[in-house]
């Protein structure tokens, strides 16, 4: 216990000193123009911690490498955020606080909550494009959110995705069963209505539908529910890592052979790291290719190398750290394509960028060309856990929904 | 209608109200002998679960050596909570010293995220895996085991109140402070005793709970959860914890079984709210009558 807090205070120290090297060289790396500002309210702290802390060093990453590769169009990147310990309070006073003192494009919010609080303000100032940790299904409503997009595909689109994969997994003609289970929140509840349309539309039968309270509880009477109708498939939506274990390990405790998958929140490492042999067979939706998958490419290669440069000690990077660079690498693409149309960098000038994306190569970050639709990235591919070899390895090909 | 199933519903529900008659009995035996309503006893519980998680995750213990360990050493945190924090506000208003313990609540999260990190976690199994039958009736192993442990506690618990010098001691001053102390029982003593085996319950509710359903720094909210059971089985009464936490537990998983998760809280507070209207005092609770 106390070796941990010594090696996170030794890396704290390291990457304190990694800071201030790039602060004493900032002089020399700085160009002459203007720096491009990425603002961030960021959840170091509160629920959302275990994430935020990742995503924090994806932005802070990737920040580092796009001004050692010149920044954009010559222009510095300058990163500022502020931790907000997942409260929309908070994340509102950190946007005031940034965009008060900076000019900001581009800004990470980290909460559908915030994103939804802050549309209003956003949509009248017309200066600053978001995205940030949400995959929130509404935030693709370009009527409403017009200058907010998804760094991946929404959460709708990841059952999407889901489906369409289950879709291939019938057997003698006949379509798999499938039961939702999803947490009683906000985030649990997205993309339900729509998983369970498209399901219809492809034939898939719903055979039933579990909400969880949010927190520690016992599951065991849903699991009885499942015993009873026997799916194929359930698909965990809204959780991070509990109750999946309990679903998994009860339900084969039962002798069934159901299969289990998840959305990106709940396709991380740590399922493996916290499950180990139990996480076997568990299968995730993942817009980016997993820090140590098989795949590469000029990006993630980058991504790689600088990674392990930031912080040797760190090791395997989570998803959230792909997230925060991807967004970081979305942000800078939209900036880019505006200011080489010779416009300015507003809001609704950088969403027009940003529709104009279309078979991107994202240098294997993502394993496939994409292109926008409806502010967000509908691709994703289903991995699989091999509990073994303690990763995900991909068991469907990159799908891209119309 | 599924009586097999209704049956399997009932025993899980039944099992996990055991888990909340024991938090529920943390939180009256405190309140009992101190009159303070324990806002932090969500992180006590939290944080003994953290400990075992040290001791037979990180240190690699034998889980039945760290369990008792862990057990101790959230009690001994609830003994130097009292010692360090609680008693220094005596004799000021409730309202100050409930608003102690909801800072010490906090305190417990921030010093878990900083060593522990605010990662999910899972505690190693130590429960035994093998499904368990009662007659047909299915039960996951987790939860049968842990009511067994659980109830295990709460008789040892009951002897002890019943029949000790100490709780004895404990109940005469929950009666009545001045005449306990002039009896010449040390009332400080038995303050400082009622956070030690309130914490001590609470702890072993937190491992057990953690064991089934996880452990992040958000676990404490579950203390909350169980003022329900406290209240509606009456504040003071330990009859009340343990009748209103088994019953607290059926209903809320009948009503998740049969109506869906979304209803497991409207369904017990709908009973609270009953319980509060005809019997503002809970179930068991003491009917306090202020002469003027």
């Amino acid at each position: 216990m106390f070796k941990s807090i010594l090696n996170k205070s030794r890396r704290l120290v390291g990457i304190g000193s990694m800071a201030a090297a790039l602060a004493a060289a900032a002089p020399v790396m700085a160009q002459d123009k203007e720096p491009i500002v990425f603002g961030g309210s960021i959840p170091l702290s509160g629920v959302f911690a275990f994430a935020g802390v990742h995503l924090h060093a994806g932005l802070t990453d990737y920040t580092t490498w796009v001004n050692s590769e010149g920044g954009i169009n010559g222009h510095p990147v300058k990163y500022v955020m502020e931790d907000t310990g997942y409260e929309v309070d908070r994340s509102v006073a950190a946007f005031k606080k940034i965009t008060g003192s900076n000019k900001v494009p581009v800004y990470y919010g980290d909460s559908t909550g915030f994103m939804k609080t802050i549309a209003s303000e956003l949509n009248s100032r017309g200066t600053t494009l978001m995205s940030g940790a949400s995959f929130a299904t509404a935030l693709t409503d370009n009527e409403q959110y017009p200058y907010q997009f998804i760094p991946g595909p929404n959460y709708s689109q990841m059952f999407g995705i889901i489906l369409e994969y289950i879709a291939t997994q019938g057997k003698d003609g006949d379509m798999p069963t499938v039961a939702f289970v999803y947490s009683d929140t906000e985030f649990g509840k997205d993309p339900v209505e729509n998983g369970k349309a498209k399901a219809a539309e492809m034939g898939i039968k719903v055979v039933e539908e579990i909400v969880t309270k949010p927190g520690s509880v016992d599951v065991s009477a849903e699991i009885l529910k499942l015993r009873r109708v026997r799916p194929d498939f359930v698909v965990f939506h809204g959780y991070v890592l509990s109750p999946i274990n309990e679903f998994m390990v009860q339900m084969r405790q039962m002798g069934l052979d159901t299969q289990f998958m998840g959305t990106f929140w709940s396709s991380d490492k740590l399922i493996i790291n916290k499950m180990g042999a139990d996480a076997d067979g568990y299968m995730g939706v993942m817009p980016y290719n997993y820090y140590d998958s098989a795949e590469s490419g000029p990006m993630l290669d980058a991504l790689r190398a600088t990674a392990e440069k930031s912080d040797p000690d760190a090791g395997y990077r989570p998803t959230g750290y792909m997230q925060g660079w991807f967004n970081a690498m979305v942000w800078t693409e939209v900036v880019k394509r505006t200011m080489d149309a010779g416009k300015e960098l507003t809001a609704e000038n950088m969403a027009e960028s940003l529709a104009s994306i279309e078979n991107w190569d994202t240098g294997g970050i993502i394993g496939i060309p994409v292109t926008v639709k409806d502010m967000s990235f509908p691709v994703g591919r289903i991995w699989r856990v091999n509990a073994k070899e303690a990763r995900y390895e991909p068991v469907s090909d990159w799908i891209h929904l119309d | 209608m599924d009586w097999l199933f209704f049956g399997e519903i009932s025993l899980a529900g039944l099992a996990m109200g055991g888990l909340y008659a024991l938090i529920g009995l943390g939180f009256v035996i405190i309140y009992k002998a101190t009159r303070v309503i324990n806002f932090a006893i969500g992180e006590i519980m939290m944080f003994a679960a953290y400990l075992f998680l040290a001791f037979a995750g990180g240190m690699e213990m034998s889980p039945w050596v760290a369990l008792p360990l862990a057990v101790l050493g959230g009690s001994l945190l609830g003994g130097v909570i009292e010692k360090v924090m609680i008693r220094p506000m005596l004799g000021e208003s409730s309202i100050s010293v409930v608003m102690v313990t909801i800072g010490i609540a906090s305190i417990l999260v921030g010093v878990v995220e900083m060593i522990w990190g605010a990662d999910p976690q899972l505690l190693p199994d130590f429960l035994p895996r093998k499904p368990v039958f009662i007659g047909e009736m299915y039960l996951a192993p987790k939860i049968a085991y842990g009511f067994l442990i659980g109830a295990a506690m709460l008789i040892i618990y009951l002897l002890y109140f019943r029949f000790s010098r100490g709780g004895v001691a404990l109940r005469a001053t929950a009666s009545d402070q001045a005449a306990a102390y002039s009896m010449g029982i040390n009332v400080r003593r038995v303050f400082n005793l009622a956070w030690v085996f309130g914490s001590l319950a609470a702890s072993l509710a937190g491992v057990l709970v953690a064991a089934t359903g996880g452990l992040s720094p958000q676990f404490g909210a579950i203390g909350l959860s169980v003022l329900v059971v406290v209240i509606v089985g009456g504040l003071d009464s330990i009859v009340g914890a343990l009748v209103a936490g088994v019953f607290i537990g059926w209903l809320e998983t009948v009503a998740g079984a049969y109506l869906g998760g979304e209803y497991r809280m409207p369904a017990t507070f709908a009973v609270l709210a009953v319980i509060l209207v005809f019997r503002p005092y809970g179930l068991f609770g003491t009917h306090d009558i202020e002469r003027v």
